[in-house]
């Protein structure tokens, strides 16, 4: 009995003891453990806001922000009756009476023209999402109909569409063997490598009206 | 006059209206004797009842399995099932199996090219030689 009682508090004790404290270990681990959203500074989250986490009431409160906080040139943060040219405030009820729509998104700079109801697997493994999530993409170039296209220079105004898609999971490829040799060398050396990458399904594509 | 089964309207897809997580029962097999399962006991005694508790739509089934390597199973939603095998990984490599076969979709690991797929028509429909206002020669 207290054999059994002492070797399930050693199971216990293992994976904690195995890492000693934060600030014992190594300067280039604790910086990693602790860094946040530093890892990519100039590249600011085009597609995604930075709450991907966030349910659906957050992240649409969320999604304005990330639009006004990058350096591309920034949509017009007054409503978008006031700041739009005649020609878009003339033909966007046209593209929104339409029944199709279609959107490029950007995601980390990569364009995706996407409808509703479409899947996309990302290209990368999203961190911070689990499955169910819902994220509110903000940055697209083009929006269209059968007939209208709008396109924005470079982004349209993200206050024009409303475009939500819902993390479905994360899938995987076949193992990737390359095998590297050498010349004049008999070693030959398999490098493997399977990459994850994160899917997501379009749940919704609204073009905004006046 | 042949018999023709009723058309499907429309085509279920996951996300769409609802989500549904494709992960419907995971396994959890462990050996007490044996070494190898070792953080497989320590991940059902510590870990487990929090995965369980944040997961309400996915089954748990815990049961030994003497004299063998500890083992997760995953059953999903269309049918096929996905098994790791844990032997000699400790408690919370355990942990990011079990949310490996969590995100899993059941489907077997395919090579993609495309980042779209889609079902619907195209929006802009297809290019006709023979409409619009055609191009003199």
């Amino acid at each position: 009995m207290s054999r059994s009682l002492l070797r399930s508090v050693l199971e216990l004790r293992t994976p904690i003891t195995r890492l000693p404290p934060t600030f014992l270990l190594p300067v280039r681990a604790r910086a990693l453990s602790t860094t946040l959203q530093q890892v990519e500074p100039e590249i600011p989250p085009r597609g995604v806001p930075a709450q991907t986490t966030a349910p659906p009431e957050r992240s649409s409160a969320a999604a304005s922000a990330p639009t006004t906080t990058s350096p591309f040139p920034p949509p017009p943060p007054a409503p978008f009756q006031a700041g739009l040219s005649d020609s878009v405030s003339q033909l966007l009820p046209l593209l929104r009476a339409q029944p199709g729509h279609y959107v490029t998104v950007h995601i980390h700079g990569r364009p995706y023209l996407v409808t509703a109801g479409d899947q996309v697997r990302l290209p990368f493994l999203m961190s911070g999402v689990n499955p169910g999530d819902v994220l509110r993409l903000d940055r697209a170039s083009v929006l269209g109909s059968r007939d209208y296209t709008l396109k924005g220079s470079p982004w349209i105004d993200g206050s024009l569409f409303e475009c939500r898609a819902v993390v479905l999971g994360v899938e995987s490829e076949p193992l990737r063997v390359k095998i590297k040799t050498k010349r004049r060398n008999r070693r030959s050396q398999r490098v493997k490598s399977k990459h994850r990458y994160t899917i997501l399904r379009i749940s919704e594509l609204k073009v905004m009206g006046p | 006059m042949t018999i023709r089964a009723i058309e499907k309207v429309s085509v279920g897809q996951n996300g769409l209206g609802a989500f549904i997580l494709q992960c419907k029962k995971m396994d959890i097999h462990y050996c007490d004797y044996s070494g190898s399962s070792r953080g497989m006991n320590a991940f059902i005694k510590s870990q487990l009842s929090n995965f369980a508790k944040a997961h309400p739509q996915i089954e748990f089934a815990v049961s030994p399995r003497p004299r063998k390597h500890p083992v997760l199973i995953g059953h999903y939603i269309n049918g096929r099932t996905k098994s790791i095998c844990v032997k000699n990984m400790d408690s919370l490599q355990v942990l990011k199996k079990a949310q490996l076969l969590r995100d899993a979709s059941g489907e077997k690991n395919k090579r993609v090219n495309k980042p779209v797929t889609s079902i619907s028509e195209s929006v802009r429909g297809v290019w006709s030689p023979y409409h619009g206002n055609g191009m003199v020669v």
